[in-house]
């Protein structure tokens, strides 16, 4: 897919008087997860670039908020900005993160935020 | 600048660049295909801004105040998503991540956007490599008249 044509203003035109991600509202369609599921976060290829973390991959946390509609990372760093994704806040008990993480510490979580496509249901 | 001291720097540069390799503490030489296992790949191919959870040392905290050519070059940027030259997931990419690991973690945060928006003016075609050189020699010899008086 060649962009040479595109309109290098597009994005600015979008988001005015809107602001961004709020531009991308209404064109992700109906989102999988609700708040309350149980979430794992997938292991996908993390070439190029990427804003899920590697510390996340592979664990189970809760939904806690559908934040925005945007395109996810991975897309709008090329400008590829017309296939938007939910966004969710995920919590985690940080001691699913670490595994050296202390006992006296068992009710700390860690909250962040995935698009989409790196979720599946736990 | 003399002759002799442009080498002497260009032989300063070629030194400290061994300061700069990673601290993986083998030799780092184009190795062959079978000395990259599949961790070892992952964490040269993966984005190097993904960086919480690394073991390391407490780093020390200071306050700091922004300084201009700081607040120019953050202006900078932001003019440049306006003008639609790149947006800031783009911006983050390559300040973060395409830079490299050795320059991510050494050069100051802001020099780290400076560099960026400069290559994305290049890459895009707005300025040539040459225009740029050009224009930054200039300035340095603008810069060291000024100076010397």
């Amino acid at each position: 897919m060649s962009k040479s044509q595109h309109d290098r203003t597009h994005h600015a035109k979008k988001a005015t008087r809107k602001g961004d991600p709020q531009c991308f509202k209404g064109e992700a369609g109906p989102a999988k997860f609700k708040v309350g599921d149980r979430v794992r976060i997938k292991d996908l290829p993390d070439i190029f670039y990427t804003r899920c973390q590697i510390y996340t991959r592979g664990a189970t946390g809760t939904v806690v908020a559908l934040v925005y509609e945007s395109p996810a990372p991975e897309d709008e760093a090329w400008d590829n900005t017309d296939k938007p994704e939910w966004f969710y806040s995920v919590k985690f008990r940080q001691k699913d993160l670490w595994p050296e993480y202390h006992d006296v510490y068992a009710n700390d979580t860690l909250e962040t935020e995935f698009s989409e496509r790196w979720l599946e249901k736990a | 600048m003399s002759l002799l001291s442009t080498r002497e720097d260009a032989m300063r540069f070629i030194r400290a660049i061994g300061y700069l390799q990673p601290a993986v503490h083998k030799p780092q030489h184009a190795p062959y295909p079978d000395e990259i296992d599949h961790t070892l790949f992952r964490a040269y191919t993966r984005s190097v801004h993904d960086i919480g959870g690394e073991p390391d040392v407490p780093i020390r905290w200071e306050e700091k105040e922004e300084e201009q050519w700081e607040a120019n070059t953050f202006a900078t940027c932001e003019c440049l998503a306006w003008r639609g030259v790149w947006n800031a997931e783009e911006r983050r990419r390559r300040q973060n991540v395409e830079i490299g690991l050795t320059s991510y973690l050494g050069l100051p945060y802001y020099g780290r956007w400076l560099l960026s928006a400069a290559l994305v003016l290049v890459d895009k075609q707005y300025v040539t490599l040459t225009e740029l050189v050009n224009k930054i020699d200039e300035v340095k010899k603008r810069h060291e008249q000024k100076s010397a008086r």
